[in-house]
C-alpha cells in the first residue's frame, strides 16, 4: 500500500463520531481525481465505505499490529 | 454534510429502542421478585425463584439488548445488513418478551407446560433471528476481529440457546439428563462463547471510541473469540463423553481466556486520552474489576471443585458476572449508543444543529443511576452473607437502579421527540 504524504494522512484515532468522517469528507474534497489520502482509525468504518462506494471512490484497508486500520482511499 | 451523514442502511430509531425500553422493566421485575421472595430465594442456585429471577435478567435484560443493539450495529460494524429490519425487531421483541416472562412463570409456578411454552419462543425467536442475522452476513468477508468475532458469538448464542431449550424440557418432561453439569455448560455458552464473544467483538470498537482508548492490539483480537469458542466447544465434548476432568480444564482455560480480556481492556482504559470518568468510564471499570473476580473465582473452583460446595459460591459467582459485570457493561453503552442514536435521527431529520449529546441526558443523571446500581451490587453480594437481613433491600436496590435506567432513557426519548417537534414546527 503506498502511503500519501503526511498532509493527505487524517489521523481519526482519538475522535469522536462523527468527526473521522467530517474530517475524511473534507479531505477527500480537495484532492484532484486520480490522488489519494489515508485515514487512520481502531475500527473499519463501514459507513464511510458506503459513502465511498456510492461516490466511486476506490479504498483499500490494512490492519495493522496495533490495532490501527490504515485506509487507503482514491479519488 | 447533511446528505452524507446519513446512515441510509441504519434501522428506524424504534428499531432498537423498544428492546432497550423494555429490557430495565424486566431487571426491575427480578428485583421485585427478590424483593418479595425474602432470603429463601438466596438458598441454592437451584431455587426455582431465583432461576426466575436469573432468566428475567439473562433473557429479558441482557439477550433483549444484546439482540437488539445486534440489529443496529449489523450494518455500522460488519456492513451486513438485515433485510427488514423494522419486522425482524418486531417479532424478535415480541418472541424474546414472552419467552422471558413464560420461563420466569415456569420456574417460579413450578408448571412444566409453562417451561415447555418458553423453550420453545425463544428457540424460536432466536433461531429466526440467527437466520435473518446469518442471511445478512453471508457474503460478508471476516475483514476485522469485530466481523469474525461477531459470526462467532451468534454460533455461541445458537449453543446457549439449544442447551438451555433443552434442559427446559427436560426439566418439564423428566429427560434423563445429566441436569447439572448440562446448567454449568449452558452459563459457559451463554456467559462467555456467546455473552463474552459478543462482548470482546463489540468492545474492539466502542472502547477505543467511547473511551479514547489505544485500539485492541491485532494479533490477540483475532484470536479471542476463536479461542473462547474452542474451549466452549471441548467443554461441550468433555460432557457428552462424561469426562469430568477435561470438562474442568476447558471451563478454566475458558476464564483464564476472559481474565486476559478483562485485564487487556484495563490496560487500554488507563492510556485513555480522556482525563474525565463519565458514566460509561465507570461503568466499564466496575465491570472489569468484577469478571476478573468472578473469573478467577470459576477458576479456582476448576481447581479446588469443593469450594463450590457452598451455596453462596455460585450465588456470588453469578452476581458479580451477571448484575456487576454484563449488566455494568450494557448500560455503560446504552448510555452511549441511545444518545447517539437521538442524535443521528435528529440529524437526519432536519433538526440541525442537532443538540449536543449531553443535552439528550446529562452525565450527573448517568453517574447517579450507577451509583444506585453499585448500591444494589453490594447489597446483592451482601444477601449471599446475611440473606435474612439484606435479600428484600437487595431487590428493592436492583428495581430501584433498574427503574433509574428505564426514567433516564425515557427521558432521552422524550427529549428527542422535543426537539423533533420543534424542528417540525420551524
Amino acid at each position: 500500500m503506498n502511503r500519501p504524504p503526511p498532509e493527505r494522512i487524517v489521523d481519526a484515532r482519538y475522535l469522536e463520531p462523527p468527526e473521522p468522517f467530517v474530517r475524511t469528507m473534507e479531505m477527500l474534497d480537495t484532492l484532484q481525481p486520480g490522488e489519494s489520502m489515508m485515514l487512520l482509525l481502531f475500527r473499519e468504518p463501514h459507513p464511510l465505505y458506503r459513502v465511498l462506494r456510492q461516490n466511486g471512490h476506490d479504498y483499500e484497508t490494512a490492519l495493522q499490529d496495533d490495532g490501527t486500520f490504515e485506509i487507503l482511499i482514491r479519488r | 454534510m447533511q446528505a452524507l451523514l446519513s446512515f441510509d442502511k441504519a434501522p428506524p430509531f424504534a428499531a432498537p429502542l423498544r428492546f432497550f425500553l423494555t429490557a430495565p422493566i424486566f431487571a426491575m421485575a427480578a428485583g421485585l421478585l427478590l424483593a418479595w421472595s425474602g432470603g429463601e430465594m438466596l438458598a441454592s442456585r437451584w431455587m426455582p425463584s431465583l432461576l426466575a429471577a436469573v432468566h428475567l435478567l439473562t433473557i429479558g435484560f441482557m439477550l433483549q439488548i444484546m439482540l437488539g443493539a445486534t440489529i443496529q450495529i449489523l450494518p455500522v460494524v460488519a456492513g451486513a445488513n438485515l433485510a427488514r429490519p423494522m419486522r425482524v425487531a418486531l417479532w424478535l421483541h415480541g418472541g424474546l418478551s414472552t419467552g422471558a416472562l413464560l420461563l420466569a412463570a415456569g420456574f417460579w409456578f413450578g408448571q412444566p407446560a409453562l417451561l415447555s411454552a418458553a423453550a420453545v419462543a425463544l428457540g424460536l425467536s432466536t433461531f429466526a433471528f440467527l437466520g435473518a442475522a446469518g442471511r445478512a452476513l453471508s457474503g460478508v468477508p471476516s475483514t476485522s476481529p469485530t466481523i469474525r468475532g461477531l459470526k462467532l458469538a451468534l454460533a455461541g448464542l445458537a449453543g446457549a440457546v439449544l442447551l438451555g431449550a433443552m434442559l427446559a424440557l427436560a426439566l418439564a418432561r423428566g429427560w434423563p439428563l445429566p441436569v447439572m453439569a448440562m446448567a454449568d455448560l449452558h452459563v459457559g455458552w451463554a456467559l462467555g462463547a456467546w455473552g463474552g464473544t459478543l462482548l470482546a467483538a463489540m468492545a474492539y470498537v466502542v472502547v477505543p471510541m467511547f473511551q479514547l482508548t489505544p485500539g485492541y492490539p491485532a494479533r490477540p483480537s483475532w484470536w479471542f473469540p476463536g479461542l473462547l469458542m474452542a474451549l466452549a466447544v471441548a467443554w461441550g465434548l468433555a460432557i457428552a463423553s462424561d469426562s469430568t476432568g477435561a470438562a474442568r480444564v476447558a471451563q478454566g482455560g475458558m476464564a483464564l481466556v476472559g481474565m486476559a480480556f478483562a485485564a487487556l481492556t484495563l490496560r487500554l482504559q488507563r492510556q485513555r486520552r480522556r482525563a474525565r470518568a463519565d458514566a460509561t468510564y465507570r461503568y466499564w471499570q466496575l465491570g472489569l474489576y468484577c469478571a476478573i473476580f468472578a473469573l478467577f473465582q470459576a477458576l479456582t473452583a476448576t481447581i479446588l471443585p469443593q469450594l463450590a460446595d457452598w451455596a453462596g459460591w455460585s450465588l456470588v459467582f453469578g452476581i458479580l458476572m451477571i448484575v456487576g459485570a454484563f449488566m455494568s457493561f450494557i448500560i455503560g453503552m446504552l448510555y452511549k449508543i441511545v444518545p447517539f442514536l437521538a442524535w443521528l435521527h435528529l440529524q437526519n431529520a432536519g433538526c440541525t444543529p442537532a443538540p449536543a449529546m449531553n443535552k439528550l441526558l446529562p452525565d450527573a443523571s448517568m453517574v447517579r443511576q450507577w451509583q444506585a446500581h453499585v448500591l444494589a451490587l453490594v447489597l446483592l453480594l451482601g444477601a449471599v452473607v446475611v440473606p435474612d437481613f439484606l435479600a428484600r433491600l437487595a431487590g428493592i436496590a436492583l428495581t430501584v437502579a433498574a427503574g433509574g435506567l428505564f426514567y433516564n432513557l425515557l427521558s432521552i426519548v422524550q427529549r428527542y421527540r422535543a426537539y423533533l417537534e420543534a424542528a417540525k414546527a420551524k
